[in-house]
């Protein structure tokens, strides 16, 4: 077992204090990571400070902004909102690909985009909703763009003494379809060797790809082959991919195989969401 | 020592007060100081679904919980799920289809079936597996762990 | 035979409400008294010299009872080679390999005192490819080995890094590829896998004031574990006392002797104290027995029409740091190395070798799944070559009553044919379903790898009232042999099943069984039973004879009384009989009635030391798969379409745990055939845990389409044999047949990962 000091919030302010003056403290929302994390020696915590139970990290709602994912609300709370499954799908269904379902009664967004696994499955799908983060800290609140929010595996945009409130699912909500397509090495519940998240915006399209990189990335080529030059072969438009991501081989996939598959999964999700 | 905190809850419909180490999981709780032993580890990471109750509701790894976040929570475990000597209808069901062999998964399995049926009182197969894939069954149970949630649903 | 009332039945499982209800007791669930918990120190070199270990800021920490090196150790343990420390002497062998062990009052206090525990290493050449350590120049692992212990049908090579080299010799080889109109060779590849059960390995062992050991084990052989430990320890048997409680899980790696040494020395440093070990999951996939990966060149002579005329396989098995076991699976892959088939000409070489990496061992299959995925993948290319239905090829060279091993050995009560054409009739045989579908089937054939003599025993008491306990060795690790068991008792006793009680072994109070391993107690145990039913029924007549004065010839007995067939109005009652009978005197007739049986081969010898000719086999188990997939040729996927699965079992004694027993086998080689394999780099064991090695969960396992076949063995309990470990065999090799159907695309190695298909596809274009 593992020593570390606990304490519940009793509200937000509370939380961030604690992560601001203390020195080795982690947030507890899901602790699916952070358990693991501890037990395995990848973090080593002096103090953990459960924000799970905050009323305003549990607010899952629309509004006028769009949709507010609180950073306790769980994964599988997400994949069941209808407003998430009528206007971004492709969310659900990476949030829905996250783990087993009991992990996912636990499991949060913003815990598996502060994880900030190059996989995490709830990440390429916000990348392609243009989804933002809402920061908040001891300094004050903030607000970054997905996209700017993965720094490197295991990194984020928090800074000291800041923790992730939720997370905006923007409006205008997305034209058309969406869709996350993940490739596995069991189908079942595992790691992503490839994860593709596709969102039609209209005419256009937006593609993210994870475990390609040492973030989560945006196929920028891919996009703007169809986006800009209008082209119409869609397996021509995925193979540009390869410019937009560095795989690496790991026990999951090799190098070469990652490239293939974030091709063959683009391809798919784009033909998918176009009605091919 | 560490440090413990003192907390209430209720397992299996019963009122308890314990102090608690921090750092311990809930897992090591319910069988170390709650000892009921039906609990079973298997990875300690979540992956194997053998530590599976149901908190408040809903199932979860109890491994993947600590024992001070069940304050003010309602615990149930496998063995929550005999009420009087009767069997609940999931556990008739794993016995009338032998869904089971070495029985170490056993209890995980069928407290994540419990709360499936509890959810979706007439699941598909897919719903079945869903629901099921975060435990795994090294027998290979799985055909008639299938078969026995599909028939418990259908009384 | 007479019609039978309770075997081949489904009666419901003797550990059903138990297991359903979560009360079943495994280890870790006791409680047992005043405890200390015991950590491992592992080595971070796989091959080096220990320099030096530096206990003291261990020793020093809160909590800490003792601390214990290999030296505490005073011998080695191993099943038929003496070879394995149970905590590393002077050098480690593997990455991982124990070096020293903490006892503290916490599992806390243990585990942090580990970390401060320091060791020195002089890290040597270590060698991971037993090819390379088969070589002269490799580096020696085991200098002893010349001196180690060894059961005498082993041939280890001293000086070099072959534990094992097992040669079998049938027919004259060069004349059978002179007969052949075609010679195939291949060269095929089996990784390690793991058994993972879900409970990992756990002992607790107890060292009593009056000198008595207590071992709480999770051990598949309480006997075996108890003789191991008696010999390593020098304790007398009746000193030790070793107890398995229900195990969750064992498929080989809880068999032979484990974990239960390491804590023993702790155990007598604090007599009275429970000093127990549990094995995390890293521990347990890295540290306990592998699967020996296996590299082999298999050539085969075959006729224009079909007929296989000979067979060379020349096996090398990587079998880790310690072959205590591995040893044999060699031996078994060798005297088995026809497969299914009944082959005249036969040469083979089958080599165990000592690597740094992990320990080999025993595995479902025992070396059957590695040693016929080559032949099952090879018979596809002959049938290729000679444009031959596979199938036809399988039927064409399939043993049948009266056909040869490559031991020598005559099968009988043999219908494999019939095992096929279930499969292929299952499945559609013949029938081509469209582009990137494809079927494909295997065969397979496994007998019980176990010592000519390995015995089996049991022991009957028959209640006051008529009930009754069974009491045996072997153990409940999921196979459901308390219920066949109890099944066999109640055939033979004519006493309803739930009047039997039965449990799991414990060696003061259970007789001796061997170990539950190799399939073999349905077999061993069944027939031990029946004997300790015939004896205890006998007992019930010659009671009943006395008390009713009438010949025994004209009794019989229905369970609850008995009466005689002449005059029915003649009887005694159960209870009568059995709770210490007497006449209407008061004179006694006889004691409380106890039947014995015992067991033990009588159609099994040694092998010939050059040809391997003889008789290794107690009885054979033949079985076949069937599987359709489509395979997404871009993904490299292989969806499994149909799987159909037929085994042999003889006689069901119970139908439903039989199949339940074809499904595990089916899903845990279907698991091996698609996914598992453990990866090493340079001996450090890379994914040690359920993220990184995955294995079939229930969203990916097809509905599987069962066979029992039932070809009475005449030598087995009321027909029956053993069925464990079979139908595993056949499914690797039957998915790569059809997935090499679907693309025409050769696979020498498994699993079938999507990328290994990817690559495999584009490489052929």
């Amino acid at each position: 077992m593992i020593s570390y000091s606990y304490l519940k919030c009793k509200d937000l302010a509370q939380a961030y204090d604690l992560l601001d003056k203390e020195e080795q403290v982690y947030p507890l929302a899901g602790g699916t990571d952070l358990l693991v994390g501890m037990r395995g020696g990848k973090f080593t915590a002096k103090l953990v400070v459960d924000i799970k139970e905050l009323a305003e990290l549990k607010i899952l709602e629309e509004n006028d902004q769009g949709i507010v994912i609180g950073a306790a609300v769980t994964l599988n709370e997400i994949a069941t909102f209808k407003p998430i499954l009528d206007h971004a799908l492709v969310l659900a269904e990476g949030a829905h690909s996250v783990g087993s379902y009991p992990i996912r009664n636990r499991a949060t967004l913003a815990g598996n985009i502060c994880n900030a696994s190059p996989a995490a499955d709830t990440a390429a799908p916000l990348f392609t909703l243009n989804a933002i983060v809402k920061i908040t800290g001891s300094k004050g609140k903030r607000t970054v763009p997905i996209n700017e929010f993965f720094i490197g595996p295991g990194k984020n945009a928090l800074h000291k003494g800041e923790l992730v409130e939720s997370v905006l699912i923007p409006r205008p909500y997305p034209k058309g379809a969406g869709t996350y397509m993940k490739a596995s090495r069991t189908g079942s519940v595992d790691l992503a060797t490839v994860g593709v998240a596709i969102q039609r915006w209209d005419d256009q399209v937006q593609v993210a790809v994870g475990a390609v990189a040492a973030t989560p990335v945006r196929a920028i080529s891919v996009e703007k082959a169809i986006n800009e030059n209008g082209e119409k072969d869609f397996a021509k438009a995925a193979s540009l991919a390869r410019n937009d991501i560095s795989p690496i081989t790991d026990l999951r996939g090799s190098r070469e195989y990652r490239y293939h598959m974030a091709e063959v999964l683009i391809r798919r999700g784009i033909e998918k969401v176009m009605e091919v | 020592m560490s440090e413990k905190i003192a907390i209430n809850f209720t397992v299996n419909g019963d009122n308890e007060s314990r102090d608690v180490e921090v750092g311990q999981t809930l897992m090591k709780f319910i069988r170390d100081d709650l000892h009921l032993t039906g609990t079973k580890s298997g990875c300690e990471i979540g992956e194997c679904g053998a530590c599976t109750v149901i908190l408040d509701g809903k199932p979860v790894n109890s491994c993947l919980v600590l024992a001070v976040e069940l304050d003010g929570k309602e615990l149930v475990t496998i063995e929550g799920l005999t009420k009087n000597g009767e069997l609940d209808r999931i556990q008739k069901a794993f016995i009338d289809h032998a869904a089971f062999q070495c029985g170490y998964c056993t209890p995980g399995m069928i407290m994540s079936a419990r709360a499936l049926l509890e959810r979706t009182p007439e699941p598909t197969d897919e719903d079945i597996n869903e629901a099921l894939s975060g435990n795994l069954c090294r027998c290979g149970a799985y055909q008639e762990i299938r078969e026995a949630v599909k028939s418990a649903s259908k009384k | 035979m007479a019609e039978l009332k309770t075997v081949g039945t489904s009666v419901q499982r003797k550990d059903a409400i138990e297991k359903v209800t979560g009360s079943a007791q495994f280890i870790e669930d006791r409680y047992m008294g005043p405890m200390l918990y015991a950590k491992m120190k592992k080595s971070t070199v796989a091959h080096g010299i220990i320099k030096k270990i530096d206990l003291k800021k261990a020793q020093a920490h809160p909590g800490v009872k003792a601390i214990l090196t290999g030296k505490d150790y005073p011998n080695k343990i191993g099943l038929y080679l003496i070879d394995r420390d149970f905590l590393a002497v002077e050098k480690v062998r593997y990455w991982g390999e124990p070096v020293a062990v903490v006892a503290a009052v916490t599992e806390k206090a243990a585990a942090e005192a580990v970390e401060l525990i320091e060791v020195e290493y002089e890290e040597l050449p270590g060698v991971f490819d037993p090819r390379e350590s088969m070589k002269p120049n490799a580096p020696v692992i085991h200098e002893d080995l010349g001196n180690y212990e060894i059961v005498p049908i082993f041939y280890p090579k001293p000086g070099t890094n072959i534990a094992n080299h097992f040669k079998l010799r049938k027919g004259d080889i060069d004349k059978g590829f002179a007969e052949a109109d075609l010679v195939i060779e291949k060269e095929y590849y089996v990784p390690q896998m793991q058994h993972v059960p879900i409970e990992t390995h756990k002992a607790a062992v107890q060292w009593g004031h009056d000198g008595k050991l207590t071992v709480w084990s999770t051990a598949q052989s309480p006997n075996v574990v108890r003789q191991l430990l008696a010999k390593s320890f020098d304790i007398p048997m009746h000193k030790i006392r070793v107890i398995s409680s229900y195990i969750g899980g064992g498929f080989g790696c809880k068999a032979g002797a484990s974990v239960e040494g390491l804590v023993i020395p702790l155990a007598k440093m604090f007599p009275g104290y429970i000093v127990r070990i549990i094995f995390n999951r890293e521990e347990d996939m890295q540290g306990t027995f592998t699967r020996q990966a296996l590299f082999s060149k298999l050539k085969t002579g075959v006729r224009k029409d079909g007929r296989i005329t000979a067979l060379q396989y020349e096996m090398i098995w990587d079998g880790g740091a310690y072959t205590e076991y591995g040893v044999n699976i060699v031996r078994a892959a060798g005297y088995s190395s026809t497969g299914a088939y009944d082959i005249p000409n036969v040469k083979t070489d089958s080599y165990c070798v000592y690597t740094n990496n992990s320990i080999g061992g025993p595995v479902r299959g025992f070396g059957m799944c590695e040693m016929q995925w080559g032949i099952e993948r090879q018979i596809e290319e002959i049938a290729k070559q000679l444009d031959m239905d596979p199938l036809e090829v399988r039927m064409i060279n399939g043993m049948k009553k009266g056909s040869t091993t490559a031991a020598g050995q005559v099968v009988q009560d043999v219908d494999y044919h019939k095992c096929l054409k279930t499969v292929a009739d299952q499945i559609g045989w013949g029938k081509k379903e469209g582009k990137y579908r494809g079927k494909g089937i295997a065969g397979l054939v496994k007998c019980p790898a176990q010592p000519s003599n390995a015995a089996s025993s049991a022991i009957i008491r028959i209640n006051e009232d008529g009930t009754a306990h069974v009491m045996i060795g072997a153990t409940e690790m999921g196979q459901g042999m308390l219920t066949a068991i109890s099944q066999i008792a109640s055939e033979a006793l004519n006493i309803p099943v739930d009047k039997i009680d039965i449990k799991v072994p414990d060696t003061d109070f259970t007789p001796y069984e061997w170990q539950s391993v190799g399939s073999r107690i349905t077999y061993t145990c069944g027939t031990s039973v029946k004997r300790a039913a015939e004896d205890a029924l006998g007992q019930i007549y010659l009671i009943a004879s006395d008390l009713l004065e009438t010949p025994q010839e004209d009794l019989t007995f229905d369970g609850k009384k008995v009466y005689s067939t002449k005059d029915p109005g003649i009887k005694a009652t159960i209870r009568e009989i059995a709770d210490s009978c007497k006449k209407c005197t008061g004179e006694g007739i006889a004691g409380p009635i106890i039947g014995r049986g015992s067991f033990v081969p009588t159609n099994m010898t040694n092998l010939d030391p050059e040809t391997g000719q003889g008789n290794p086999g107690l009885f054979y188990c033949f079985g076949a798969t069937g599987v359709e997939v489509e395979v997404d040729p871009e993904t490299g996927v292989i969806k499994i379409l149909q799987l159909a699965a037929a085994i042999d079992a003889g006689q069901a004694v119970n139908p439903q745990l039989c199949i339940s027993q074809l499904h595990g086998g089916t899903i845990m080689g279907l698991s091996t055939a698609l996914y598992e394999e453990v990866k090493f780099d340079k001996g450090i064991m890379l994914n040690r845990n359920f993220t990184d090695y995955k294995i079939s969960s229930i969203d990916n396992t097809p509905h599987i389409d069962s066979f029992i076949i039932e070809t009475p063995e005449t030598n087995g309990p009321y027909g029956a044999r053993g069925i464990g470990e079979q139908p595993m065999i056949a499914v690797a090799p039957a998915v790569a047949n059809a997935v090499c159907d679907a693309l025409g695309i050769e696979f020498n190695t498994f699993p079938l990962t999507p990328e290994r298909v990817w690559k495999a596809i584009k490489d052929s274009k």
